[in-house]
C-alpha cells in the first residue's frame, strides 16, 4: 500500500503525476529547486519541500536531498517522471533501501536495460530481433572493419553506455570506419565514463517505432500498442503518433510479442517502452526505456488506459487492470511545444506574458505553465504538450492544425509555427515518415 | 473555528509549558501559536516563566492559504513587544540552511543546545546539526557575532534555503 507520493521531477510531467495521485485518492510531495518556487507542481502538491539551488545537479539529481525530503514529510513512495533520477539503477536501490516504495522497474531492468550490449544480449536470447552486429564491445579497431566487412556497410558506432546520439558515428567505409572508432570511444568515454563502443549495421532511413509496455509484480506484461517517433531533430524526438501509418495489425501482434518478450527477459513491472528500428517490414530491438515516457499520452488516447495512474496501481502492487492488448481507437498526435525558436532552435527562456489553450473535440495539453510564469534557463525547454485525437489520422491532423493555431503563447517563442509547418509537409501527410524526416524537411525549408 | 475561549486555552498551554508553538487546524484554517524564547540579554539569570511568555502570537490563516500551505512553516513573525532583534533590523546575517532535513540543536537528545540566543558565536563554530539520510550534517556559523534568533523548532524539518540563525556580526 501506498497513501503519500513524492514525485521527484519537476514541469508538466509532475502535474501529470499529481493528476494521477489526486484520482487515485493519494497525497503528494513537491520537490522544488530555488528557481521553481513558484512553479504550477509546488502549488498544486498538497506539500512542497525545496531541495535545493537551482541547477539540477544540486537538486533534482541530489539522491540525498530528494530522500531527505520523503523522509520528513512521511511520504511512502517515490515518482521518477522521466529524465533526472528516473532512469538511475543507484536511486531506485536507495529508494528501497529506505523502505519506501518505488514507482517503477526493479533496479537491476533499469541496470540490464541501460547496458546497451547486455540489453541486445539479453533481448536477443529471447529471439527479439536484433540488427547485424557485434553483440558485444569491439576489442579492438581491426575487429570493428572485419565484422562491418561481413555485415556489409555502413555502420554505425554506438557507445555501451550510451544514449542521445552521444558516442554514435556512422562510416560508410573500412577507412571512415578506423577513423570513427576513436572518436566514438572519446566520445563515449567523456559523455559516460566508460568507453566500451559496439557496432550494427545503419539503416539509411529507418523508422523509429516504439511499443509501450505495462507490467505488474505478479509477471503480467502487457503490449499497450506502438508509437511512431520518426520525427526527431538530432536524436530529440519533436512529434509522436499513435497508430504508426506503417504497421498493418500482421506487423503490430508481431512488435507488440517482441516488446512483451524484452520486457519479460528483464522481470520488467512498470510502465516502459521497448524502441525498435523498423525498415521494409522488418524491425529491430534499439533500446528499452525503463520509465514513463513523455510521449505517452498518444498511447493513452489511442488505448484509454491512463499509464500513470496503471503505474501507481502496479506500485501498491494490484494486477494490471488491462489483462490482453487493447483494441485502438482512432489515431492521436503530441506536438512538443518548446521554448525554443522554431527556425534557429535557440532555446527563448523568459516570461510568459500571454496564454491561451486550444479548446474543442479532441484535445488535451499537459503543462506547467501559466500567464506570469518565468521559464527558467536551468533545464529543459519544453513547455507543453498538445495532444489531438481523431477517429483516422486525416482528423487528428485536422485536429492538430486547429489546436495549433488556437494556441497562444506571448513572451517567449515556441516551437508551434514549426509544427503547423510539419503539418502541411506533403511527405507528413502521406505519412511517409523516416528517421531522416527532419534533416530533409529543414534542408527544403 | 475556535472559540475564544478555546483560543485563550491554547495560549495559556503555550505560556505555561514552554514549548516553542503549537499549530492546529480546524475546518480548514490552521492557527499557530509561537511561544517567545527565553531572552537572557543582560541578566545572567534566566527570566521567570512569566516574564518568558509576553504576548503570544496567534496566526489564523485563510483556508485556501491552509491547503496549499507547505507543510514547513514560514518563519514565525516576532511579536514587536519582544526584546529580541526584529526581522527589520539591517545588518543581521543568516545562516540558512544547505540541504533538507531535520533540524537539531544538540549533538544529542540529552546534551545541551550548541548555542542559545544572545550566545556570541565565532566564525566556524557549529551551531547545530541538519540530518539527511541519517547523517548529521554541522552547520558552522558563517560569521562571528551574536546569535539573535533561532527559527526552527528543535527536531523541526527545514528546507534548502531555510533560514536557521540571524546573527548580529561582532
Amino acid at each position: 500500500m501506498i497513501s503519500k507520493v513524492l514525485i521527484a521531477n519537476r514541469g508538466e510531467i509532475a502535474l501529470r503525476i499529481i493528476a494521477a495521485c489526486r484520482e487515485a485518492g493519494l497525497a503528494t510531495v513537491a520537490v522544488h529547486s530555488e528557481a521553481d518556487r513558484n512553479s504550477l507542481h509546488v502549488r498544486l502538491a498538497d506539500e512542497s519541500v525545496c531541495i535545493g539551488p537551482p541547477y539540477a545537479n544540486a537538486s533534482y539529481l541530489n539522491i540525498t536531498a530528494v530522500i531527505s525530503a520523503a523522509e520528513v514529510t512521511g511520504a511512502d513512495a517515490i515518482h521518477p517522471g522521466y529524465g533526472f533520477l528516473a532512469e538511475n539503477a543507484h536511486f531506485a536501490e536507495v529508494v528501497g533501501e529506505c523502505g519506501l516504495t518505488w514507482i517503477g522497474p526493479p533496479p537491476e531492468a533499469i541496470r540490464l536495460m541501460g547496458d546497451k550490449a547486455t540489453a541486445r544480449r539479453t533481448v536477443a536470447a529471447r529471439g527479439v530481433p536484433v540488427l547485424p552486429g557485434s553483440p558485444e564491445p569491439l576489442t579492438s579497431r581491426e575487429a570493428a572493419v572485419r565484422l562491418a566487412e561481413e555485415i556489409g556497410f555502413p555502420v554505425i558506432l554506438k557507445a555501451s553506455a550510451g544514449g542521445g546520439g552521444k558516442g554514435m558515428r556512422v562510416a560508410r567505409d573500412a577507412r571512415e570506419l578506423r577513423h570513427a572508432f576513436d572518436t566514438a570511444r572519446h566520445e563515449a568515454e567523456r559523455a559516460f565514463g566508460v568507453a566500451d563502443v559496439y557496432l550494427e549495421k545503419y539503416l539509411t532511413a529507418p523508422r523509429h517505432i516504439e511499443v509501450q509496455v505495462m507490467a505488474d509484480r505478479h509477471g503480467k506484461v502487457v503490449a499497450l500498442g506502438e508509437r511512431e517517433c520518426s520525427i526527431q531533430r538530432r536524436h530529440q524526438k519533436l512529434l509522436e503518433e499513435a497508430p504508426s501509418p506503417a504497421l498493418d495489425e500482421e506487423l503490430r501482434a508481431r512488435m507488440c510479442d517482441a516488446a512483451v518478450a524484452a520486457a519479460a527477459a528483464v522481470g520488467y513491472v512498470s510502465a516502459g517502452t521497448v524502441e525498435f528500428l523498423f525498415d521494409n517490414g522488418n524491425f529491430y530491438f534499439m533500446e528499452m526505456n525503463t520509465r514513463i515516457q513523455v510521449e505517452h499520452p498518444v498511447t493513452e488516447a489511442v488505448t484509454g488506459v491512463d499509464l500513470v495512474l496503471e503505474q501507481l496501481r502496479v506500485a501498491a502492487g494490484a494486477p494490471l487492470s488491462v489483462r490482453r492488448r487493447p483494441r485502438l481507437s482512432g489515431h492521436a498526435i503530441e506536438f512538443r511545444i518548446n521554448a525554443e525558436d522554431p527556425d534557429t532552435f535557440a532555446p527563448s527562456p523568459g516570461e510568459i506574458t500571454e496564454l491561451a489553450f486550444p479548446v474543442g473535440p479532441g484535445v488535451r495539453v499537459d503543462t506547467h505553465i501559466y500567464r506570469g510564469y518565468r521559464v527558467p534557463p536551468y533545464y529543459d525547454s519544453l513547455l507543453a504538450k498538445l495532444i489531438v485525437h481523431g477517429r483516422d489520422r486525416q482528423e487528428a491532423m485536422a485536429r492538430g492544425r486547429r489546436a495549433l493555431s488556437m494556441f497562444l503563447v506571448g513572451g517567449v517563442k515556441t516551437s508551434i509555427p514549426l509544427h503547423l509547418r510539419i503539418l502541411a509537409d506533403e511527405d507528413f501527410q502521406a505519412g511517409r515518415l523516416s528517421t531522416q524526416f527532419m534533416e530533409r524537411f529543414l534542408r527544403q525549408s | 473555528m475556535f472559540t475564544f475561549e478555546e483560543l485563550c486555552a491554547l495560549i495559556r498551554v503555550v505560556s505555561e509549558t514552554r514549548v516553542g508553538g503549537v499549530e492546529v487546524e480546524r475546518d480548514g484554517v490552521r492557527y499557530r501559536v509561537d511561544g517567545i524564547p527565553p531572552t537572557p540579554v543582560v541578566q545572567a539569570a534566566a527570566p521567570p516563566a512569566t516574564m518568558a511568555v509576553g504576548p503570544a502570537l496567534v496566526a489564523p490563516q485563510a483556508a485556501v492559504a491552509a491547503a496549499q500551505a507547505s507543510p514547513l512553516p514560514a518563519p514565525a513573525a516576532q511579536p514587536a513587544a519582544a526584546p529580541v532583534a526584529s526581522e527589520e533590523e539591517e545588518n543581521l546575517t543568516y545562516v540558512t540552511s544547505p540541504i533538507v532535513g531535520t533540524f537539531y540543536r544538540a549533538p544529542n537528545p540529552d546534551a545541551e543546545p550548541y548555542v542559545k540566543v544572545g550566545d556570541t558565536v565565532t566564525k566556524g563554530q557549529v551551531l547545530c546539526i541538519v540530518e539527511a539520510m541519517k547523517l548529521m550534517n554541522e552547520i558552522e556559523s558563517d560569521t562571528s557575532g551574536v546569535v539573535v534568533k533561532i527559527y526552527p523548532e528543535n527536531a523541526q524539518p527545514v528546507e534548502f534555503g531555510e533560514r536557521l540563525f540571524a546573527i548580529r556580526p561582532a
